[in-house]
């Protein structure tokens, strides 16, 4: 059975969004696909994934006007979003990939590269399976493990330092955002589509979450 | 940390799924079969990766052959990987859109290397697996083979394998033509020919009958996933059983807990789309 939503997945030509539609339809939600600022302006729930470079992805948003359509939803509407990997990148303060970037300023930390100082041995891109650190409080991780698996591939990080809201975090040499959550606002590094039964929950919990602006 | 990987293959020929043994195909079962008897959308909650290659040999169907890959991604919520024939970086792309995360090169990796360059700068190294197939000639030297065992590249496999790590591949899949199909285990002798410093990950493919050959496979440092492509000697709910032995002899695999998703997820079902 498919129920209507108000979840609109926002398109704007970087990812493949086949496997975020599919663990959706998995759940029972059947979610519109749109890069049409307007029909981003009126949805009360939005999704942003995406995989690619920092910087081409938010001049692809800036082409189309979806980069303010998604700031005012928001944070003038009030509607929840969950960015997805290079869209949790994409809500941060800026970018440092393929040069510096200004991003969309709904999470206030930046986004830069794992330095070999953070991770010691470890390779780049930080690829498969590991373990996040949620908190208690977290709506997101609810009914998890406070420590549970979801599937990373990246190579640039946002790091917890100063950052207000509920940090959910990874060890990769030392500690970066996994997840973020305040207010309306909610975010992953990992790919909760491509993290099995852990992601569907996660999924879940944010189809579920209600805000009230 | 990372997690190690168990990773399921599945081997699809004109419409139909194969059993693979020493290279040489046999017919198990199309899609249908492999949904209904195998109960595919089950066992993918046991396993952290899933790769589908195309192993037609002659001409393939590249169309039909994307279909059976929706079909079979779809509830299948695991990075996928899919192969076989890719020569052209559109061939890739549309895999890509088919619900694969990474594409697997065989032949390519020798005969054209410029298209692992393409696939790495159009879709990022993480995306390019590099399938090695090896084989021990009548001396008992490793020879690495390529466009479907039936090319031999000459030279030392270890000096072959240096090459393809050189190149911008995300990962190295090595399988062992001799244990293929055999159910007698893996040939861990194949990760002596790594070079000492390892930088990509390793999946090692090849001859597993049993968990414990899974586990032998696992337990060593230099393997981070562990392959198998027989159909048969996991039928029914024996990955899940495989992996949660795995488990319990301490493997260090991410853990999924199906329980969990029958409590969030199949109670009050449609109360969890509603608008905000």
């Amino acid at each position: 059975m498919t129920i209507k939503s108000n979840l609109t997945v926002i398109d704007y030509g970087m990812g493949n969004i086949w496997s975020v539609l599919s663990a959706l339809r998995y759940l029972g939600c059947n979610a519109r696909v749109s890069s049409d600022p307007d029909v981003i302006v009126q949805s009360s729930s939005l999704l942003l994934p995406g995989v690619g470079s920092f910087r081409k992805a938010m001049i692809a948003l800036q082409e189309r006007g979806l980069d303010q359509a998604i700031i005012d939803a928001v944070q003038r509407k009030g509607s929840k979003i969950l960015g997805i990997c290079l869209g949790m990148q994409l809500m941060g303060s800026r970018g440092s990939e393929d040069g510096d970037m200004i991003g969309l300023g709904l999470i206030p930390n930046p986004v830069d590269k794992f330095t070999p100082q953070e991770i010691g041995t470890g390779k780049v891109p930080h690829i498969g399976f590991d373990l996040v650190h949620s908190s208690p409080e977290s709506t997101l991780f609810r009914g998890l493990s406070r420590a549970a698996d979801f599937y990373f591939v990246h190579s640039y990080r946002m790091l917890p330092e100063e950052l207000k809201g509920n940090v959910s975090t990874c060890v990769y040499g030392s500690d970066f955002v996994a997840a973020y959550e305040q207010d309306n606002i909610y975010a992953t590094q990992f790919h909760p589509e491509k993290s099995q039964t852990n992601g569907l929950v996660l999924l879940k919990n944010f189809l579920a979450q209600k805000y009230d602006a | 940390m990372l997690k190690k990987r168990l990773i399921f293959t599945l081997l699809y020929s004109e419409g139909h799924f194969m059993l693979s043994r020493n290279f040489r195909l046999q017919k198990v079962g199309d899609l249908q079969w492999l949904k209904s008897n195998y109960n595919f959308s089950h066992i993918s909650f046991s396993i952290d990766e899933l790769i589908v290659l195309d192993v037609t040999r002659g001409e393939r169907n590249a169309e039909a052959f994307c279909e059976a890959l929706k079909s079979l991604t779809d509830g299948c919520f695991v990075p996928i990987a899919a192969g076989g024939g890719v020569r052209t970086t559109d061939q890739a792309r549309i895999l890509l859109r088919s619900g694969a995360d990474k594409v697997v090169v065989n032949t390519p990796l020798f005969e054209n290397e410029t298209l692992i360059e393409e696939l790495a700068s159009e879709f990022g190294q993480q995306c390019v697996v590099g399938s090695v197939d090896i084989k021990r000639d009548i001396d008992g030297e490793y020879q690495v083979w390529s466009d479907s065992g039936h090319q031999c590249e000459g030279g030392s496999a270890a000096q072959s394998i240096a090459e393809v790590i050189q190149q911008p591949v995300g990962e190295i899949y090595l399988n062992s033509m001799d244990r293929d199909g055999t159910g007698q285990g893996y040939d861990l002798h194949l990760l002596d020919l790594l070079p000492k410093v390892m930088p990509k990950p390793v999946i090692l493919a090849g001859g597993v009958g049993n968990a414990i050959h899974l586990a032998e496979g696992i337990a060593d440092h230099r393997v981070d996933a562990v392959a198998t492509a027989h159909l048969f000697n996991f039928v029914g709910d024996g990955l899940k059983q495989a992996r949660q032995s795995l488990i319990e002899r301490g493997v260090d695999l991410p853990v999924w807990d199906i329980q969990l998703l029958e409590q969030h997820l199949w109670t009050n079902k449609t109360a969890q789309c509603l608008p905000a």
